[in-house]
């Protein structure tokens, strides 16, 4: 036979579970919101630049002309949309959005390539764009550097340069931002649904008159909060699984660590999270309100704080600060150490400390103000 | 004497210049239906959800089952059964979910959690709709569900606060004979109602008027102080201006319209059989029918309001 307070945790849990499984509005807010936003940050938003629309200008018409223009063409950065014999032709592709970079090669390009002095062909940008501009400029760089050496190479015959930056990128070679994303990614689910269920569903309990009815039976504060924790619990690690699976399937997100470690650094997380929605409910006791603070009090600082896009450590120190105390960062963090770089139990260790502090803090406020009285 | 189940002493509950309950002292002893009648803001709730433990008294004291309702709440817990004003069932849940789950809150586990709950499908006569959702049912049937699911842990004392509010006649007939086979096995009911007609069923009344219990009794004994004599409806064809004449006979102590008809109070001679309805006659009313009508908990709350009202104004 159970102790009855393990009866009484069970029994809470087991009516919650029933609550959720009622509530199709909140089952489908619970499992089809972390696919819908993987798929929405997974493939729309992506930093990686690529067919930047591009418009040619080739008033030369010669071989070395060409060559440069397919310079820019052989990689997916640039698009060739349009060619324009007259520069000022490509002004109005520009103004309509239509091409964000031209590339102008003026006519006897190919006698100064051959004969010198030095060969210029023109680049125009569009600069209200700044980071499409940014890697045009550094491609163009890029390629009016390479071009240069291999004309170098052709002057001197068999000969190398003296100097040669070979750098390497570890762990994520193409830069694919998808690789950085993903674990990222998986605090916003994890806080979105975590926080926001289980704010409600003590004010729920407040407000529909329930709640009295608990105090007067032998169930604690703290049968109640853990009863609850369990089955959003269970909920987290479904969506734990479904970010998991599509990153690594799907955006080929590579799983380097323990799969083991990653649910460990997610469930503390989630506790924490959890914690955070019932501290918000117990003290709101209104649905309304809870809702509207578990939103605020989670998808920006998520966002922005947790160095899921931004990173913490250029942020000003007021921020840093913030950023120190919220559980998100250090899930970022771990996440992305053991997902990418496959570090192991004690790398991650200080941060899943961090979140589980902040847990205990919460569990421990939360029940203190959670008063067993309804007048 | 009955073994003491609940004792009150001096109980009062204030919040900021308002006291809800002031100073109630009473004692209610096992297997007794207690009933506690008072219009709403007399203070019912608030008496109730301190002796649950549900809210800290201001002074006073009182224990339930033994237990110090303010240093021991958990232990009240353990021994009472609550049904609140507010049905406080899961709607969204289904008739055996909602009793599993209060049988689990009360630590019931195992078999004895599986009688618990079939005792309660049966005495809510819901056997066979164990499965239906609570929303689907109606207002009586829930109100059985909901006392049914207050006494899954077979607690000695049950608090029902206004148990029979919103639901039909014959549902509160069936919900009354209920309270009773409870109180016969020796469970103790404490219950607050503003019907009046149900306070007849109780062992004892107690009223409140203002957060005071200003009248506890039987109902038989609360008749007899409060409203002493005898009671006749009296049926006449100018009853408007026979109230005021009626209320300047000696022996008369109180008219009241009562419908189309006047509810005379007498005392003394007039106490006797026949004898207002003879000396209406010989004032000339020939018409007048007179028939004795047994006191009602109505005339004895009406009592008690008025001379509260009536001292006030002296004071």
């Amino acid at each position: 036979m159970m102790p009855r307070p393990l009866v009484r945790i069970a029994a809470m849990a087991n009516k919650e579970m029933r609550h959720i499984l009622r509530d199709p509005q909140m089952l489908a807010f619970a499992l089809v919101m972390p696919v819908g936003l993987l798929l929405l940050f997974g493939v729309a938003v992506s930093f990686d630049i690529e067919h930047i629309p591009m418009v040619v200008v080739d008033q030369d018409h010669s071989q070395s002309s060409r060559k440069l223009a397919d310079s820019f063409t052989v990689s997916n950065t640039f698009n060739v949309v349009a060619h324009r014999g007259d520069p000022d032709d490509a002004e109005p592709l520009f103004r309509s959005g239509a091409a964000r970079v031209a590339l102008v090669i003026p006519r006897g390009y190919e006698a100064s390539v051959l004969h010198g002095p030095e060969a210029v062909a023109q680049l125009l940008i569009d600069g209200a764009d700044n980071t499409s501009a940014s890697v045009a400029l550094g491609y163009a760089n890029a390629v009016a550097l390479s071009s240069s050496q291999r004309a170098f190479v052709e002057l001197l015959g068999d000969a190398t340069p003296p100097l040669e930056a070979r750098p390497r990128t570890f762990f994520n070679p193409e830069l694919r931002s998808a690789v950085f994303l993903v674990p990222g990614l998986m605090v916003m689910v994890l806080v979105m649904v975590a926080v926001m269920l289980t704010a409600l569903t003590v004010a729920r309990e407040y407000e529909r008159g329930s709640m009295e009815q608990l105090f007067a039976t032998p169930v604690g504060r703290l049968e109640i909060i853990l009863g609850k924790l369990g089955p959003y619990f269970a909920i987290g690690q479904v969506q734990v699984l479904m970010v998991l699976t599509l990153g690594v399937w799907v955006f080929d997100v590579p799983m380097r660590g323990s799969v083991a470690l990653v649910f460990l650094v997610a469930s503390v997380f989630l506790f924490a999270m959890l914690m955070q929605g019932l501290f918000i409910s117990v003290v709101t006791r209104n649905q309304m309100l809870a809702g509207q603070i578990a939103a605020v009090s989670t998808f920006l600082p998520a966002l922005l704080l947790s160095g899921f896009i931004f990173p913490v450590e250029s942020m000003p120190w007021v921020l840093q600060v913030i950023a120190r105390i919220l559980p998100a960062r250090y899930l970022v963090r771990a996440l992305r150490a053991v997902m990418l770089r496959g570090a192991d139990f004690e790398t991650v260790l200080p941060d899943i400390g961090a979140m589980f502090l902040f847990f205990v803090f919460l569990l421990v406020v939360a029940t203190k103000r959670f008063k067993r009285t309804v007048a | 004497m009955m073994p003491t189940v609940v004792e009150v002493q001096e109980l009062t509950k204030r919040y900021g210049s308002f006291t809800a309950v002031d100073r109630v002292s009473f004692e209610v002893g096992r297997g007794e239906i207690f009933g506690y009648l008072g219009a709403n803001g007399a203070g019912k709730s608030t008496t109730i959800k301190m002796l649950c433990g549900l809210a800290a008294p201001t002074s006073g004291r009182a224990s339930v089952a033994g237990a110090d309702i303010a240093r021991e709440p958990e232990r009240v817990k353990r021994s009472i059964g609550y049904m609140s004003q507010r049905f406080s069932l899961y709607l969204d849940l289904t008739v055996e979910e909602n009793l599993r789950f209060f049988a689990g809150a009360y630590g019931l586990g195992g078999a004895r959690r599986d009688r618990r709950v079939q005792a309660a499908l049966e005495l809510a006569g819901l056997t066979d709709r164990r499965g239906t959702l609570t929303s689907a049912l109606p207002g009586g049937v829930r109100q059985r569900l909901a006392l049914g699911s207050a006494l899954l842990h077979e607690p000695p004392i049950v608090f029902l606060d206004e148990p029979t509010a919103g639901v039909d006649p014959e549902a509160r007939r069936g919900f009354w004979r209920v309270i009773r086979d409870l109180a016969s096995q020796g469970t103790t009911v404490f219950v607050t109602t503003h019907h009046l007609d149900e306070a007849e069923h109780c062992g004892r009344v107690g009223l409140m008027v203002d957060g005071k219990l200003v009248a506890l009794d039987t109902p038989g004994g609360l008749k007899a102080t409060h409203v002493p004599g005898a009671l006749y409806a009296v049926e006449l064809a100018d009853s408007r201006k026979m109230r005021h004449e009626l209320a300047n006979w000696p022996g008369v102590v109180e008219v009241e319209p009562f419908g189309p008809r006047l509810h005379v109070r007498v005392q003394g001679e007039l106490e006797d059989d026949g004898r207002l309805e003879h000396e209406l006659k010989h004032h000339g009313h020939n018409d007048a029918v007179v028939s004795r009508v047994e006191p009602t908990l109505e005339d004895v709350f009406l009592a008690l309001v008025g001379t509260g009202r009536q001292s006030k104004g002296a004071a």
